[in-house]
């Protein structure tokens, strides 16, 4: 679609992916702890990324939605940077290499009886890393959990659900 | 470059799903630098993510969005492909990732002696949690625990602790509750970057008192 897309500059096909992706990453971001305002602000700058570079995105090297994902995360990652200059701020920690070939996207029904299908606590911790964007150790503390056994939960985790989603465990 | 030690699969999720500190986030994109391996499961981490995002539920975008979405259209065109060129690299023994910020070479930098056989150097704007540390033959760390994460990755050199062996490309994920006590291991000495989310703990009198040196 995005090659098309590319190919074509058309609009049209671009404003079907917007108005499928545009509340659903203003969504996330809020979960994330946006404001309304911020999330919107960041769906127009992501979703303008992906028309200026659509002719640069490589059906071989990831799978559009993914792509889209990459883009979304790392404005939001720069724009957390802006607010609380702290670290490595002239640094990209996420280089654009060239990733490697993936599974298929899954449909999202699989996601959903996957996270189903994890025992409540480690669904728990996929749901704070995915939604609140917390690290290890921040869940540690707000479950009162050592570290070692977020990792370890993560781990069984991801591995559960990418065998249920279709990549390799 | 083939690794034989990763970093934990917690990890790696972490970082694709972009909820790991800045420091530790270093560590592992230089670390994919060289690992095909890991690049695949972060591109998993990424797909479970995008499935995530999928399935919140939509959030109405305000009622101007949408044209001014279109009128940006008007404005910008799609850019021509990004060729990928691949330069010829630049030498250095740096990480790629790491050169804006500090140069090319080991030998240009302006180490600190912590310890007799041992040196350090604090990344700059890294708030103390990204080091270098240079470690000369034969020299033994203090053994320490940490309570919080830490993420190292050998550079150049080896080293030998109780968790194994580690090479150049290696990634040692240690556990909080983990102590351990590497020690360079051959003729050349070892440089590592090293990634903490929390001050180090030291065991024993002597490396405590080390711990200023380290700036911790």
């Amino acid at each position: 679609m995005l090659v098309d897309l590319a190919k074509h500059q058309d609009k049209l096909l671009f404003m079907q992916l917007y108005d499928y992706f545009s509340p659903r990453i203003k969504s996330f971001l809020v979960k994330k702890g946006a404001s309304a305002e911020l999330a919107e602000e960041l769906v127009q700058e992501t979703m303008l990324t992906v028309w200026k570079k659509a002719a640069s995105y490589d059906p071989e090297k990831a799978t559009a939605s993914t792509w889209l994902f990459r883009i979304a995360r790392n404005l939001w990652i720069d724009r957390l940077r802006k607010e609380k200059p702290d670290l490595l701020s002239p640094l990209s920690v996420y280089p654009e290499t060239g990733y490697t070939p993936n599974m298929d996207v899954c449909d999202s029904g699989k996601i959903k009886s996957a996270l189903d299908s994890l025992p409540l606590q480690q669904a728990q911790l996929v749901y704070k890393v995915y939604y609140e964007g917390k690290t290890h150790r921040e869940i540690a503390d707000d479950m009162g959990m050592p570290i070692g056994s977020v990792k370890s939960g993560l781990r069984l985790a991801f591995d559960k659900l990418r065998f249920r989603m279709g990549g390799e465990s | 470059m083939s690794c034989n030690h990763h970093p934990d699969l917690s990890t790696l999720l972490n970082y694709g799903a972009g909820s790991l500190s800045d420091a530790l986030a270093m560590v592992v994109a230089c670390h994919l630098e060289s690992c095909e391996h890991c690049r695949h499961t972060v591109t998993e981490a990424e797909n479970i993510g995008m499935a995530l995002l999928k399935e919140v539920s939509a959030d109405d975008m305000s009622r101007n969005a949408r044209d001014n979405m279109l009128a940006m259209l008007d404005d910008h065109a799609i850019e021509p492909p990004q060729v990928v060129i691949e330069t010829p690299q630049k030498e250095g023994d740096i990480p790629t990732q790491l050169r804006p910020l500090i140069g090319q070479w080991f030998a240009d930098l302006k180490w600190s002696r912590v310890a007799p056989g041992l040196k350090q150097f604090i990344l700059p704007a890294s708030d103390g949690k990204l080091r270098l540390l240079n470690i000369a033959p034969g020299t033994f760390m203090p053994a320490h625990g940490h309570s919080g994460s830490e993420l190292t990755l050998v550079l150049k050199g080896s080293y030998s602790d109780e968790l194994g062996r580690f090479r150049a490309g290696d990634v040692a994920d240690v556990d909080p509750d983990v102590t351990h006590q590497p020690v360079a291991d051959t003729h050349e000495g070892c440089i590592c970057l090293i990634a903490t989310d929390a001050p180090l703990r030291f065991k024993g009198l002597v490396p405590r008192l080390l711990q200023p040196f380290f700036q911790l």
